[in-house]
């Protein structure tokens, strides 16, 4: 394109004309009936997969023995053929009947999804025998509570669905099996309980996911950033827990949710930026005390975007605005640090954001260490070296714990990156630099939406009565209808008596 | 999805809010002793009932024109190669008002804590952040708006500090006594309440819902109310005498905010005064753009939105110090009061012709 054809598309509107794109069909289903040949030609160099041949009947098996049940393989499949008694056999291939195939693709897809595929004559059946390795139900590590349940999602996706079932006992709650990955056909659950959910957000989630052409999906937390409204932002805008109890809460409150085979957390949505500052947490502790808890995470939330950005823009623009006895202090404890404030302070902060990163990847003995080694370094040898002054280390300290008050980690990040931005903007505008800063945090925040739905919601759109489930979380006797949000077509959720 | 959706009520109010209120907030204490003297502060509600005559006069234009946009009801009766030039100098105007707006808030603030910093610095940082609402579109400059108001209105707060040196004395017996009355002056502080007149341009973007004209009037009702607030409490901090020598009475007082961590914090809170003046700048600019686009339909609005802040930016290097700042606004000021009120008796005189030819078509 030459320089005045960019030019002319910057600034003259688009005629509406198509550009003639075609419309792509789906690929076609491979509708030949299954045979063994075409099955082993499908898996040939497969070492893993197992081919079993009974002469004596005609039959054929085909598995992954690592991924089956050999309990169950054993009785209901391998014991009659074993046994050499065609009655036996006979009952078996009758037991098989519900499970015949009629497609070789369909068939293709039973035994990669840990099914054994029994040929017998011209007929072919696949029998679900899958049992793979699991890892035990456990605390989540990344959402810690100190009351209420502590379970969280595992890998394996129908231990997960299990945890939510038992959980929502309702026949209403509908799940939706949908494949993403064209290599890893990777399985994804569409969540919702009907007659609660708003079916718009169940269609677009729907719509999203199957638009999605990649070749392998491994994690929730992947899935969700190609389901993004704006691809380009620093925040996240699907919700992700690993607590089976978030994720029911959610459900009742008419969202819809979504969990990936193969990972433990699972995805909410609409969400908004306010919900990332709320823990299960809230709702097991006494009202106000949960109020308080949330209110302090606001607070952190400022405390982490603005301390360290106000300590660099009042020493280098605005040391006026130190009491006098502080500036005492103030100037004592920097009269030794040969850097601008705007250097000691990114200095700091990315030390301290180095020792985070190390403390996550190493285990927890190593990580240990790590701590006490850059609480030496960061805490007395800095300050002692004359590499940086003493309240910086409490603001740059402060600004790090108040970012990991904040319940979701992804948010936490999101937000620990933003302040470096207003670190260097407070460096070189001061507190001008530093209001600038907070503008643009707020116009983004405004551009953006999730699923369709306002990101600020309920505070832009202003929707007061959600306000004592987002800022305070008010008695249960009060909160008495669904988020706006979620634009529930059954909005009253607690018709307790005051 | 919620793109195309209409205004609600309680965000046209905000925005009407943040539209007026704006730097002209720091100053008004001093022209309102200057020109009224003793009591000054009483006036403010004369000058908020004329704002609302004003609004009411755009109500009768909404109710005529039954929603249209303004652009539809004159293209009806006007050519179009006479709209034109009537566009441009809108546009014009607008764009100056927001561009001086916007340059007086940046060399208050370089007078306060920058004083060796270029402020062009400062202006193109604040015409980037207009450029980027600008290319947001309507809806979510009005929801970014919100926040900014909860951003800006806790500053309302803060007066529980003066209390104590408020004293009811300084504000005497006396009515509109020591004062010097000029239109000039007065046409300066009815300036602070502009910006109500932006409606004109949003009756696209409403439906029966967004209660525009009420929403507007409560808009200005409440910029009315702080105003008086912010004044009264000057009143009774400054005496007369000083507050007519005090060039930011505003400002100053709140340098007396002390905390025990912190103190002098006068330029962190006009820092966060930005927030409603760049919205005051970002609306006058939106309405030069919609101007613009009615001008050169063919133009991307992206496109024209920047060219606008590029203009913006260069006027701005112009003016050089605040008193020039303040004569352009001045002047600036007073047309857009004659565009206030001239611009919907336009409207209602085309509404009335197109009324009558409608009716002698039925006859």
């Amino acid at each position: 394109m030459t320089f005045s054809q960019v030019l002319r598309t910057m600034m003259i509107k688009d005629s509406g004309k198509n550009s003639g794109q075609e419309e792509q069909l789906p690929p076609e289903q491979d509708i030949r009936p299954p045979t063994l040949a075409h099955t082993l030609e499908e898996f040939q160099d497969c070492s893993d997969i197992t081919h079993l041949t009974f002469p004596n009947h005609q039959t054929d098996l085909i598995y992954f023995d690592q991924m089956t049940d050999k309990d169950k393989l054993s009785r209901h499949i391998l014991k009659p053929l074993l046994s050499g008694n065609d009655e036996e056999v006979a009952k078996m291939l009758q037991h098989l009947q519900p499970f015949r195939m009629t497609s070789s693709k369909s068939l293709i897809l039973e035994i990669l999804s840990g099914g054994v595929a029994v040929f017998n004559g011209q007929d072919a059946y696949a029998f679900n025998v899958y049992s793979p390795e699991n890892r035990a139900i456990s605390q989540s590590e990344t959402e810690t509570v100190i009351t209420g349940p502590h379970d969280a999602f595992t890998e394996q996706v129908s231990t997960s669905l299990a945890m939510i079932r038992s959980r929502l006992k309702s026949s209403h709650l509908k799940v939706l099996r949908l494949s993403v990955g064209e290599i890893t056909k990777t399985d994804v659950y569409l969540l919702y309980v009907k007659d609660i959910v708003n079916m718009r957000f169940v269609e677009e989630a729907k719509k999203r996911i199957s638009e999605i052409e990649v070749d392998a999906m491994l994690d929730t937390n992947m899935l969700i950033q190609y389901m993004d409204d704006s691809k380009y932002s620093i925040f996240p805008q699907f919700l992700t827990s690993e607590r089976p109890d978030a994720i029911v809460s959610k459900l009742v409150s008419g969202r819809v949710a979504g969990i990936v085979d193969g990972s433990p957390s699972a995805f909410t949505l609409p969400t908004s930026f306010f919900e990332f500052f709320s823990s299960s947490d809230d709702y097991y502790q006494r009202w106000i005390l949960g109020s308080a808890i949330r209110l302090l995470r606001f607070i952190a939330f400022v405390i982490t975007i603005s301390f360290t950005a106000m300590y660099v823009s009042v020493t280098t623009f605005h040391y006026e605005m130190i009491p006098e006895n502080l500036l005492l202090t103030l100037t004592e404890s920097r009269s030794r640090v040969p850097f601008p404030p705007l250097y000691e302070a990114l200095l700091m902060e990315i030390t301290i954001e180095l020792l985070r990163e190390a403390g996550a990847r190493l285990p927890t003995k190593i990580g240990q260490t790590i701590g006490i080694v850059g609480g030496i370094v960061i805490g007395q040898a800095a300050v002692q070296a004359g590499l940086t002054s003493n309240i910086l280390i409490i603001a740059v300290a402060s600004s790090a714990i108040a970012s990991f008050v904040i319940p979701s980690y992804v948010m936490s990040a999101s937000i620990r990156l933003i302040r470096f931005g207003l670190i260097l903007l407070a460096g070189f505008l001061g507190n001008l630099g530093l209001v600038f800063g907070i503008a643009a945090i707020v116009i983004h925040l405004s551009g953006l939406t999730s699923m369709g739905s306002s990101y600020l919601n309920p505070v832009a759109p202003f929707e007061p009565k959600d306000w004592k489930d987002i800022f305070i979380r008010a008695p249960f006797k009060s909160l008495r209808e669904r988020p706006t949000q979620s634009d529930s077509p059954n909005k009253v959720r607690n018709k307790t008596k005051e | 999805m919620e793109n195309n959706e209409k205004l609600s009520p309680f965000h046209t109010t905000i925005l009407v809010f943040m539209i007026q209120s704006g730097v002209m907030a720091l100053i008004l204490p001093q022209l309102l002793a200057e020109t009224f003297g003793t009591n000054g502060w009483i006036t403010v509600f004369g000058f908020g009932i004329i704002a609302t005559v004003n609004i009411l006069l755009i109500a009768a234009v909404y109710k005529l024109g039954k929603g249209r946009s303004i652009f539809q009801i004159l293209e009806q009766s006007i050519p179009r190669f006479m709209l034109i030039p009537i566009y441009l100098a809108l546009a014009v105007v607008w764009t100056l008002l927001g561009c001086m707006a916007g340059k007086e808030y940046i060399l208050i603030f370089q007078m306060y804590a920058f004083p060796t910093t270029n402020p062009m610095e400062f202006k193109l940082i604040m015409d980037l952040l207009v450029f980027w609402l600008l290319t947001k579109g309507l809806y979510n400059i009005t929801k970014t708006s919100t926040i900014f108001f909860w951003l800006f209105i806790w500053m309302v707060l803060l007066a529980f500090f003066f209390y104590s040196d408020f004293n009811w004395a300084r504000l005497t017996p006396f009515l509109f006594k020591g004062g010097k009355f000029t239109y000039l002056e007065s046409l300066d502080i009815y300036s602070s309440f502009l910006g109500y007149e932006i409606v004109l341009l949003l009756f696209a973007y409403t439906n029966q819902k967004t209660k525009l004209i009420k929403a507007t009037l409560i808009g200005n009702s409440v910029t009315t109310l702080t105003y008086c607030y912010l004044a009264f409490i000057t009143f009774g901090v400054y005496s007369l005498g000083q507050l007519k020598n005090k060039a930011f009475p505003v400002l100053e007082m709140m340098a007396y905010i002390r905390f025990p961590f912190m103190e002098r914090m006068e330029n962190l809170l006009f820092g966060f005064i930005l927030f409603t003046v760049l919205f005051s700048i970002l609306m006058y600019e939106w309405c030069a753009l919609e101007m613009l686009k009615h001008i050169f339909p063919k133009l991307k609005a992206n496109f024209l939105a920047f060219m606008l802040m590029l203009m913006c930016f260069i006027v701005a290097y112009i003016p050089d110090t605040i008193n020039d700042v303040g004569d352009w606004l001045s002047t600036l000021s007073m047309i857009e009061c004659g565009i206030a009120f001239g611009l919907p008796l336009l409207l209602l005189i085309v509404l009335m012709f197109q009324s009558m030819g409608s009716r002698l078509a039925h006859e």
